[in-house]
């Protein structure tokens, strides 16, 4: 396994100098066409560059998404040296987009990522007409772990080995909600409380409605350089210091050898080795959360404080009063300021990314960190997609 | 190697062709429309069929891996068997499905459905998920000792388990 990280060339190399999105709902009409059109047209225009520039589309591979070469035509962009349409969660696509520049392969490439609410995860889209064609492709039965509902069962597991209760996870939902408040791209803005938390109905328990996130429409997009380039253009450069896939074999979610090895610990291996920064310095903490049960594994498997602990650790580095608040870690570093994906909208982690920007440049308005230069991005899961990036201010 | 690649499937093939279970490959796949009946898999669901639970075993250095899969992942060997296991192990993952997918006899409405995933005895890791019978769902416990039983569903065998009753206790 290569993470020594003796030779990382592309370390600061790659740039992500331009961002578009269309915020999140739990509602909307719109294609998911029209939306990654808009989002890619702000991101193109956020950097100050034009379709002439984008030489490099990559799309990632979400149901009912619009792929690189359809969004390719819909921009009206005459040719491109690289496409592709990655597996969802996010930093397939970003890692894709750097090493294609990083190549010479491209000078400027578009990433986009479009979220659809689908027939089969929200009954308002259930009844929308026009989504009627979109279809799952996978064997529904009650007996099996395999995609989501790993995560329940290894939520239980993870309870079980540590003898803790379900407090990590209303602390990680409650953050989330909290912080959304100051997003105005966010689905879900109206307070939740730790009684809110644990009154929800669970759906697989020992997760209930609000360890999920939120199917909801939108999209974000990504426009990246290279460093050089990134100097001359518009806004202040944000580096990806480094970016990394991680991934254990057996990885089928019911024969994962253990809570304490997985694709998130290769992450953060990976991280470490590569990187010229890690904990002390981070100044935004952007952990995925597809389900509470991520964040927490990222907590611990990041470092934070060791595992079966992350409860105890956002206890002590809450904000607020005793019913609701936030995260500040050593008040300081917030988690997941945008509201993640449990409150913001299921991203699949695009909303990670493009929050580390923001908050990099500057622009975050009243969720800004002062003088935020590096932001921790730990996205996906423990199976099939864990990742991380390490976001800089040049 | 090739040899034993082909020996391997020419003997899946043969079961097919009208050994145990008695179904043409086309008629296995017919019988369980209701999962994903492959190459790699067929051996697996035919043993349904007669109540056996077969997980992939490698000929040659004795690992099991589960699910089914046409090479040995700790030797390379292509000599891998779809071989009975006893079906008894220990509850290592719980959950309790309070909705999920239909299916006949899981009726939500009338109490969380539990889902296990369990650690078989023949190997350290070695994992089979399905539902527990035959006691109620909140009895249910991770490290909870159970064994292989089988019930109808779609009108074929589905392996699930039942707790091991304590030597002295009559089962209920």
């Amino acid at each position: 396994m290569s993470t020594k990280g003796t030779r990382y060339p592309i370390k600061d190399q790659v740039a992500i100098v331009g961002i578009g999105s269309t915020g999140f709902s739990r509602r909307g009409d719109r294609s998911s066409q029209a939306m990654a059109l808009d989002a890619s047209v702000a991101a193109i225009r956020d950097a100050g560059l034009t379709r002439d520039d984008i030489d490099g589309i990559v799309a990632t591979g979400e149901p009912g998404a619009v792929g690189a070469h359809q969004l390719a035509s819909g921009l009206g962009i005459a040719e491109l040296t690289h496409h592709s349409k990655p597996a969802p969660v996010v930093m397939f696509s970003i890692l894709d987009a750097m090493h294609a520049v990083f190549s010479g392969l491209c000078e400027n490439v578009l990433v986009c990522s479009s979220m659809l609410r689908l027939p089969w995860s929200s009954q308002s889209a259930a009844n929308d007409p026009f989504r009627r064609h979109l279809r799952s492709g996978v064997t529904a039965m009650p007996e099996t772990v395999a995609n989501a509902p790993a995560y329940a069962a290894w939520a239980g597991r993870y309870l079980h080995e540590h003898g803790v209760s379900r407090e990590a996870f209303a602390r990680v939902a409650v953050n989330c909600r909290t912080n959304a408040f100051d997003n105005p791209l966010a689905a879900m803005r109206s307070p939740m409380t730790f009684g809110d938390y644990h009154a929800a109905r669970m759906i697989r328990e020992p997760l209930c409605m609000l360890d999920m996130d939120l199917p909801v429409d939108g999209a974000d997009a990504f426009v990246l350089t290279t460093a050089e380039r990134a100097r001359t253009l518009a806004h202040p450069p944000v580096l990806i210091h480094v970016a990394t896939s991680g991934l254990v074999g057996p990885n089928d979610e019911d024969q994962l050898g253990s809570l304490a090895q997985h694709g998130q610990h290769v992450v953060v291996k990976s991280l470490k080795a590569r990187s010229d920064i890690w904990l002390d310095d981070v100044d935004v903490y952007l952990p995925y959360d597809g389900f509470t049960i991520i964040t927490v594994g990222w907590i611990e498997n990041t470092g934070w404080c060791p595992p079966g602990e992350a409860g105890r650790f956002l206890a002590e580095h809450w904000v607020g009063d005793g019913d609701a608040g936030r995260v500040l870690i050593n008040g300081r570093i917030p988690m997941n300021p945008h509201g993640g994906s449990l409150s913001e909208g299921g991203t699949r982690g695009t909303g990670h990314v493009r929050e580390a920007v923001v908050q990099l440049r500057g622009d975050a308005g009243v969720r800004q960190v002062p003088g935020a230069r590096t932001a921790l991005i730990t996205s996906g899961g423990f199976f099939f997609n864990s990742q991380g990036a390490i976001l800089r201010r040049a | 190697m090739a040899g034993g690649a082909a020996g391997a499937a020419g003997a899946a093939g043969a079961a097919g062709a009208g050994g145990a279970g008695g179904l043409s490959d086309g008629e296995l796949v017919e019988r369980f429309s209701h999962v994903t009946v492959d190459r790699d898999t067929a051996a697996f669901y035919r043993g349904w069929l007669h109540h056996e639970l077969l997980l992939n075993y490698c000929d040659d250095c004795g690992h099991w891996a589960h699910p089914p899969r046409p090479m040995c992942p700790a030797c390379w060997s292509t000599k891998v068997t779809a071989r009975p296991v006893s079906g008894r192990g220990t509850v290592h993952l719980l959950m309790l499905l309070h909705q999920g997918p239909a299916a006949p006899d899981v009726d939500y409405l009338a109490g969380p459905y539990p889902v296990v995933t369990v650690e078989l005895d023949e190997q350290v890791g070695l994992r089979f998920t399905s539902t527990v019978t035959g006691c109620p769902a909140a009895e249910i416990a991770i490290g909870m000792p159970v064994e292989l039983h089988w019930i109808d569903r779609h009108g074929a065998p589905f392996p699930v388990f039942r707790p091991i009753p304590e030597p002295g206790v009559t089962p209920s």
